[in-house]
């Protein structure tokens, strides 16, 4: 047990300048804390709590989209009604994450800044064109999500900045999205491998846009590189995307699931997540998250 | 969750003595307690599968201030201990043999102390060939684990040879020709990953000395084996050992036996001063000697044309880990459960414990049991399916009954099986149409009742109070709470008018443990005979106040009255107010257990007793699941338990061991699973990567207690259940999974990937 030193910040200002001092921030502390516990990595020497500022904790809608404040946790992204409505991939990773007390305390910017190739908020954030805003003591600048991770635990951030915020780009009509996970239990689950799907149909109830995004099969989240799906049935779109997610994947072996498996299954999940998300899209309900809604491990 | 059952089974559902302290908080577990002093302990752990050691150098560690005791096996008795076989010692011995090894303990002002103390701990190893592979340490050419075997001190019944701990068999008729001329021959394998107990509290101990005495506080399931533990290994004898248990957080059987209680007890002793240990979730999962053992199971199964069982050969190897724990009557219990509750003429069936360089086995919640009946329940579908018969009607041929002959040659008296597998099949829907991917799997499982020798005390103070002081152990079953209700029925008052004294070797005599599902049908047994004798104190006392015979005195309502005359009587608070004056009222019981039952025709080589059942349970669990044929991720639906566990002493505490038997078996059959590196070390730890069933994954669950009268039962006609119910889950996931694919997952536990490998065919 090495001793910390806790700052309680009462100002983004603060909290900056803390971080421009070297305090690691804290939030709701469910990665550092498990972290430290576990033996991972010991706890930083100093620290800069930022879970109580006002200047972090809001969802608010704009004419451009959506700013979700990065000390916004996880049930209430999965309790927003915007999230639900027009972000339902977030909400439905939102309402995946760990347990309830998980979800209580850890935030959206933890999350994203934990950059784990296992988070469940990183593929719907990758297909709805998440911009990330950092900001130090001397500059603001926004990253596009995917520019963000460079590897498991790293990103192009600067050791000053703070992620304050996460800005969502407004979709347009007829657009639904759905986050599916494969998990071998109903709670208290890591992802085994993820995907997202946000997609606009056209007048026709064809598809005219389509991202693909997948947990847990690369370093990062990957975006799937899809050609040639505007266009297409829902039904071949969705197999074109589960073609093209296992093809794309590069997964590991590890104690969750071989490479194989991991392979096969994320195409599974990327079709169920374009199926669900399509069903969304025409304007059917189908509640979050959608794992729990259509079956274990995703649809049925 | 439903329940069936009859009005005359709706006995008390009474509310657990130990309910409120637990829920509120206010009651205390052993990580809680906290003394002037009080120092903290930490190990220096082998984290290495074999090596001899070629140096432990502990002088830097004693160095560090703040630090007042670190001790070796130099340091302690030179004693080797073992239940079965004395193959350990309290430290290693200069050979690591799993990487949960002890090497050195220490004291230190604070834990951080305690564990920079560890660290300054220097250790050099010779790597030696690390014995991982159940089968390979199995065959002659393997290097040995214990090079001195041979000069161990070991149980007279065992028979041992080289990685063999333990060899057992059971022999009826002659199996070979019966093979040789049956109809149809089914063979099968099947393969058992190791698995855990996984209890939420991980173990804690403190220990304080006075004087030559010392007083041991630890969370186990077993104190009287904890405290022979501490006799043992310490040199001391039993009346200067007392060991208390608070509440304790879990066990399932992962508590049993004795594990730290003398580290810790010598640590103190060392450094003058009270010493707490609170084991890590880590340390729980690695280095206790109890680990569900992994296992290799192999069974032939013979059946006439008519489809009934003619004869059954089967082997089961045993990963027993680096040394032998209670797990010495695994190979019987094993072989036992290979040939299963049917009636089989021609019996060869045999079971060998085979040491490797794992973490030690031992009795978790069933040993042995939810797998062999795994393996032998999806045979058992199998040689069904091979003659195209259903496997609800091939039970009903072949499983024993009431007056039949089991494989090990006992006759059974009144037992319910027939009637468990009847009517779990009724309350599943067994034979409805279901859709595609969906299907129904059931299987039959037995257990014994263990019995063996139980103490308790009952006395009623002045004031009408009762005490009921019993050597049982209570790990969250709920039977020693049950207790009351057992003495509050012979004494005609009720269960609130009893506290319980319990979890004190020093106060209460011997009981062998919340372990073999034993506490209700021997401490009850205890318990009753105590209750007894009060019970004639106070009809004494009563004929003598009412001026009539002691016979005619009825113990009813908290009060003592005539037959036939309510309205002549004396309250029991006023009775005791007379004795308190006079001769105490204080009961003690025990009482004879009761013996083994014969067996005709059979011969069992290695034999500890576990070939002739006392008092068996049967079990019948069926299933509904869905399979994902994509994933692979299977999910139980419905789950319809049926038990003959005799007599239902208390409907709510029995439900609550049906639900979490379930529950276990549900992870055992598809998530829970110990994964090992080449070395033999443990990959997954901790509660992210062992999978443990979690509420949401829950399925509905039917109970039905088929309640008969069973010769040699415990109190009141009841036999055990804090197992049984742990037993048939998941093969009766095994068979409708089975139904599914199209053949059973021969790996246990049948997760998502081994599914979906499976139904792709690889």
């Amino acid at each position: 047990m090495s001793e910390s030193r806790l700052i309680n910040a009462t100002t983004l200002a603060e909290a900056l300048a803390a971080v421009a001092n070297g305090a690691r921030p804290v939030a709701g502390g469910s990665d550092l804390v498990v972290g430290a516990r576990q033996g991972k990595a010991p706890l930083p020497s100093q620290l800069v709590a930022i879970d109580r500022l006002g200047e972090l904790k809001g969802i608010e809608w704009a004419d451009d989209g959506l700013h979700i404040g990065a000390a916004i946790t996880h049930a209430e992204l999965e309790s927003s009604v915007n999230v639900a409505a027009r972000y339902s991939a977030l909400a439905d990773a939102s309402a995946l994450v760990g347990s309830p007390s998980t979800r209580n305390v850890g935030t959206l910017g933890g999350n994203v800044m934990n950059a784990s190739p296992a988070m469940d908020t990183g593929a719907p954030l990758v297909v709805f064109g998440a911009l990330v805003m950092l900001q130090s003591t001397v500059r603001a600048r926004t990253v596009a999500v995917g520019e963000l991770w460079e590897g498991p635990g790293r990103t192009s951030a600067r050791a000053d900045e703070l992620c304050v915020g996460v800005f969502l780009p407004s979709r347009p009509a007829h657009s639904g999205s759905a986050y599916v996970r494969l998990e071998y239990r109903r709670a208290m689950e890591i992802a085994v491998v993820g995907a997202a799907a946000a997609l606009t149909l056209d007048a026709d109830g064809l598809v005219s846009e389509l991202r693909v995004a997948l947990t847990a099969v690369a370093p990062t989240i990957i975006e799937v590189s899809l050609d040639g799906v505007a266009g297409l049935s829902v039904a071949d779109a969705a197999r074109v995307a589960g073609e093209a997610a296992s093809a794309q994947a590069r997964p590991i072996s590890d104690l969750r699931a071989n490479d194989r498996y991991r392979r096969h299954c994320v195409g599974v999940m990327a079709s169920r997540a374009v199926g669900a998300a399509a069903r969304r899209a025409a304007g059917e309900t189908i509640s979050v998250p959608v794992n729990r809604a259509l079956g274990i491990g995703a649809a049925r | 969750m439903t329940t069936t059952m009859d009005a005359a089974s709706m006995r008390t559902a009474t509310i657990r003595a130990d309910g409120p302290d637990k829920v509120t908080g206010s009651g205390r577990y052993t990580a809680d307690l906290s003394m002037t002093g009080m120092l903290a302990a930490a190990f220096r752990y082998a984290d290495v599968g074999h090596a001899r050691v070629t140096r432990l150098d502990v002088s830097a560690a004693r160095q560090i201030p703040g630090v007042f005791a670190v001790l070796t096996q130099a340091d302690v008795p030179d004693v080797r201990f073992g239940p079965f076989v004395q193959d350990r010692t309290l430290f290693c011995d200069g050979t690591v043999r799993f990487e949960g090894e002890v090497l050195a303990a220490v004291a230190a002002i604070n834990p951080t102390v305690a564990r920079q103390a560890v660290d300054a701990i220097v250790v050099e190893f010779e790597p030696l060939p690390v014995v991982h592979d159940i089968e390979a340490a199995f065959a002659a050419s393997s290097p040995l684990v214990h090079a001195d075997w041979a000069s161990y001190g070991a149980a007279d019944a065992l028979v041992r040879e080289h990685n063999d701990a333990s060899m057992s068999s059971i022999v009826k008729g002659d199996a070979a020709s019966a093979l040789a001329g049956a109809a149809h021959v089914v063979s099968s394998r099947y393969v058992a990953d190791a698995s855990h107990a996984a209890p939420i509290e991980p173990r804690a101990v403190v220990a304080q000395w006075e004087g030559d005495k010392v007083t041991i506080w630890t969370s186990t399931q077993v104190p009287f084996d904890a405290r022979a533990g501490v006799c043992e290994t310490l040199e001391m004898p039993t009346n200067r050992v007392r060991i208390i248990v608070p509440h304790l957080g879990g066990g399932f059987g992962g508590k049993c036996g004795f594990h730290y209680e003398a580290h810790v007890a010598a640590l103190a002793k060392a450094a003058r001063r009270p010493v707490k240990l609170v084991f890590t979730r880590r340390e729980e999962f690695l280095a206790p000697d109890r680990r569900r053992e992994g296992m290799v199971i192999d069974i032939t199964t013979g059946v006439d044309s008519d489809g009934r069982i003619v004869g059954r050969t089967g082997r089961v190897l045993i990963d027993n880990g680096a040394y032998t724990a209670d797990s010495g009557f695994f190979s019987q219990l094993a072989a036992m459960h290979i040939a299963g509750p049917y009636r089989i003429p021609n019996v060869d069936v045999r079971g060998h414990l085979v040491y490797t360089n794992h973490q030690p086995s031992g009795s978790v919640r069933a040993p042995t049991a939810p797998q062999c009946c795994w393996a032998l329940e999806s045979h058992t579908d199998e040689v069904a399916a091979a003659i195209g018969m259903d496997p609800v009607a091939f039970r009903h041929l072949n499983a024993v009954d009431t007056g039949a002959v089991g494989p090990s040659g006992q006759t059974y008296d009144e037992i319910g099986v027939q009637e468990c597998i009847s009517r779990a099949a009724d309350m599943i829907g067994w034979g409805s149409e279901l859709p595609d991917d969906e299907a129904c799997g059931l299987a039959i499982g037995w257990w014994p009742s263990f019995s063996v020798p139980s103490g308790a005390y009952v006395k009623i103070d002045g004031d009408g109070a009762g005490q009921i002081i019993t050597g049982a152990q209570e790990c969250g079953t709920g039977a020693v709470m049950t207790l009351r209700s057992l003495v509050a029925d012979e004494l005609g008052m009720s269960p609130e008018d009893f506290q319980l004294v319990y979890q004190d070797t020093s106060v209460a005599p011997y009981d062998m443990g919340a372990t073999g599902s034993q506490t209700l049908f021997n401490n009850g047994r205890a318990a009753v005979g105590a209750a007894r004798q009060v019970a004639d104190q106070l009809r004494a006392l009563a004929a003598q106040h009412l001026e009539a015979a002691e016979a005619d005195i009825v113990l009813a309502g908290g009060q003592a009255h005539v037959a036939g005359s309510p309205s002549v009587s004396v309250s029991i608070t006023e009775l005791a107010g007379i004795a308190a004056g006079g001769e105490l009222l204080i009961g003690h019981g025990s009482g004879e257990p009761p013996g083994a039952p014969e067996l005709t025709g059979s011969s069992c080589v290695g034999d500890v007793g576990m070939a002739a059942f006392v008092a068996p349970q049967f079990s019948c669990h069926a299933v509904r699941i869905r399979l994902d044929r994509d994933t692979g991720v299977v999910r139980v639906l419905d789950v319809a338990a049926v038990h003959d566990s005799g007599t239902i002493l208390n409907m709510s505490g029995a439900l609550g061991q049906v639900y979490g038997g379930v529950m276990m078996g549900i992870g055992q059959a598809l998530t829970e699973v110990t994964r090992y590196d080449d070395q033999a070390r443990q990959r997954n730890a901790g509660l992210l990567e062992y999978k443990l069933q979690t509420c949401a994954d829950a399925p509905n669950i039917a109970t039905h207690f088929v309640q008969i009268a069973t010769e040699n039962a415990g109190p009141n006609g009841a036999k055990g259940l804090a197992e049984a119910p742990n037993v048939a889950t998941a093969a009766a996931i095994s068979n409708a999974l089975a139904r599914l694919l199209g053949e059973p997952v021969r790996q246990l536990p049948m997760t998502a990937e081994r599914v979906w490998e499976a139904a792709v065919g690889q």
